[in-house]
């Protein structure tokens, strides 16, 4: 959260995080070399050069495939919550991979010639106008150049600076990115090796991918088919306040498309978006914890009562006016300013001894 | 009452304490953690194995760096430079190294004026099979001098090697940079390696044809145009390609040479 800016806000658990990263990636690397020096017959010995830059690259391919299952993965099940806590540090490391795998390619393969580097990255192979013959690696430049982007703008300053959505926008380049990643990959590594090895790998790495967005996109439109149920006008209807457990919250779908948390504490209701100012999390898959609702995904804090990140923090999220009419709890739907402070409803405490009775 | 039709109750899914990134980490997700973390690496372990394990063959070719090398021969300026030597091992009774610089260019040097002088020449030799190159410094230097180790009769005989027209032929196979193929960049062909390929013959490294035989041996024949020049660099585009090309197989002392127009050339 930012009232300041640092370029890592540590932690044990995000240290244990990059140490696991690290551990992996090293293993990774070191094998690939172990086995793609001695894999062949005697006398016959790959480059190690070449096979770092094949390393390197396969590294960053698995990695950007990894991130991209992490959100799938904690949308379908909060067990992968933890992979998703520092997925910016996976992401920076991936560009990093990235970047070696470029730089060692364009030195070995485009300087000590005749031409710079640079230029014989463009013009070394001019067939451009063939699909199968297509220079592979002007593809891979392009997705490096988006994956800078990223790892650039990743720290919340430019969260922050750049607005949510410009950011988001931003970010979500990450799809066409790995899809030109796979063309790289397809028209590079796939079309000069043999191995059917290769096509099954990228092939099961894109499709794990796809049906993991797919399997939580499936999951999120059911969730939004629930607006059929609901008023279009007036205040819309939730259930028995009695029906959220202790410091926990619902979520329901508003007529305008947004969706909003209603979060049970202390014997009260109280209703804030569902959607965290920091990446979008769904603040209502959330806790009360320590009279706070914290975000599942990166653990932001919101009052309840007032959407407003707690002292030295200062992010806000819209709140929504409650209120309870014959045990039934009722939002407004239109939101209040972000910050705007609500009134929490009171739950009828004689409800509340017959639920601990009961 | 219960809930409305259509509000998610994420209670329903998720019973246990919450994950929060700056807190202790709950049982639940510590005892998923401690059988997902071994597994996720078993996997990107398995996939580094199977990628490193499938890389194709890099092939016989070696650069031979653990000793400086010294040859003396006969020095030939055309189509490409190359050294001469006298080899009792080999039925031609010489060998050719081209020479080549280091990096992706051929050496400035202009090899005309000493046409069939004897010299010695040190370099690193680059080695695939029984061929060989010799690699040198990119610029006229102490690498190479004058020898007056070699009589007259083989320097003659290293200087007009026989001369024998194997006819005409219809090849199918790859264009490739004869430095990396035959043992610098391992492997040194397929399109990832297109570009580089491309960028030396571009620098001066004579092109080599590398086809195949009926029975499936690796013949490299160097690439030369129809009057037996060099190759012009309106062949780059097909450097790395499958390509055919109709031509006549010329035996130079221990070499092959295909000699054919470079329009003859076609991608397959």
């Amino acid at each position: 959260m930012g009232h300041q800016y640092q370029a890592v806000q540590w932690n044990k658990n995000k240290v244990v995080y990059d140490l696991y990263m690290i551990i992996s990636l090293v293993v990774f690397i070191g094998l690939f070399m172990v086995i793609g020096l001695k894999t062949y017959p005697s006398g016959h010995t790959a480059e190690p050069v070449g096979l770092m830059i094949r390393a390197l690259g396969s590294a960053a391919f698995s990695m950007l495939t990894i991130v991209l299952m992490i959100g799938p993965l904690a949308r379908l099940s909060p067990r992968f919550n933890p992979f998703l806590y520092n997925r910016r540090h996976l992401g920076v490391t991936t560009f990093l991979v990235s970047f070696l795998h470029f730089v060692l390619a364009l030195m070995w393969y485009h300087a000590a010639g005749p031409l710079n580097p640079f230029v014989s990255l463009f013009v070394s192979n001019p067939l451009y106008d063939s699909i199968p013959g297509f220079p592979f690696e002007i593809l891979g430049l392009a997705a490096l150049i988006v994956l800078f982007l990223m790892a650039a703008t990743s720290h919340d300053f430019w969260l922050n600076n750049l607005s949510a959505p410009v950011w988001k926008a931003l970010h979500m380049l990450i799809y066409p990115a790995y899809a030109i990643l796979i063309l790289h990959i397809t028209l590079g590594a796939l079309y000069t090796e043999k191995s059917i090895v290769y096509a099954v790998l990228t092939l099961g790495a894109f499709g794990l991918v796809a049906m993991l967005h797919l399997t939580a996109g499936f999951r999120e439109w059911r969730t939004d088919s629930g607006l059929r149920h609901l008023k279009k006008k007036g205040w819309v209807e939730i259930g028995s306040p009695l029906d959220i457990p202790e410091k926990r919250a619902v979520i329901a779908p508003l007529p305008g498309g947004e969706r909003v948390a209603v979060f049970r504490y202390d014997g009260k209701i109280a209703a804030i978006t569902n959607v965290c100012r920091h990446q979008n999390g769904p603040l209502g898959e959330g806790r009360v914890i320590d009279s706070c609702i914290v975000c599942p995904w990166h653990g932001w804090q919101y009052s309840p009562e007032d959407g407003i990140s707690p002292p030295p923090f200062t992010e806000k999220v819209a709140t929504y006016n409650v209120r309870i009419e014959n045990g039934v709890i009722l939002i407004d739907p239109k939101a209040n300013k972000p910050g705007a402070r609500v009134e929490p409803a009171i739950i009828d405490p004689v409800s509340i001894d017959e639920e601990l009775a009961s | 009452m219960s809930l409305k039709p259509g509000v998610l109750n994420p209670s329903k899914n998720d019973k246990h304490d919450m994950f929060v990134g700056w807190d202790k980490v709950p049982v639940v997700d510590r005892r998923f953690l401690f059988g997902a973390l071994p597994l996720a690496l078993l996997g990107t372990s398995g996939a580094s194995y199977a990628i490193a394990k499938n890389v194709s063959d890099p092939g016989a070719g070696a650069r031979l760096t653990t000793a400086p090398h010294s040859v003396t021969g006969v020095l030939v300026h055309a189509p490409y430079p190359m050294i001469r030597v006298a080899d009792a091992a080999s039925v031609y009774g010489l060998r050719s190294m081209l020479i080549i610089a280091q990096g992706k260019c051929n050496t400035g040097y202009d090899f005309s004026e000493t046409q069939g002088h004897a010299v010695k020449a040190d370099g690193v030799i680059v080695q695939r099979k029984n061929r060989q190159l010799l690699e040198v410094p990119p610029f006229v230097g102490d690498w190479i001098s004058d020898s007056q180790d070699l009589p007259a009769d083989q320097i003659s005989t290293l200087s007009s090697p026989t001369e024998e027209s194997l006819g005409r032929a219809q090849l199918a196979g790859t264009i490739m940079d004869t430095k990396c193929f035959f043992g610098v960049m391992r492997p040194g062909r397929g399109k990832t390696h297109k570009a580089c390929a491309s960028l030396c013959i571009r620098g001066g490294i004579p092109p080599s044809f590398w086809a195949r035989t009926k029975d499936g041996r690796e013949t490299v024949l160097l690439m030369t145009d129809a009057e037996g020049g060099p190759v012009p660099l309106d062949i780059l585009p097909l450097v790395a390609d499958p390509v055919t090309a109709e031509g006549e197989i010329i035996r130079v002392g221990d070499l092959l040479q295909f000699r054919a127009d470079v329009n003859a050339y076609r991608r397959i």
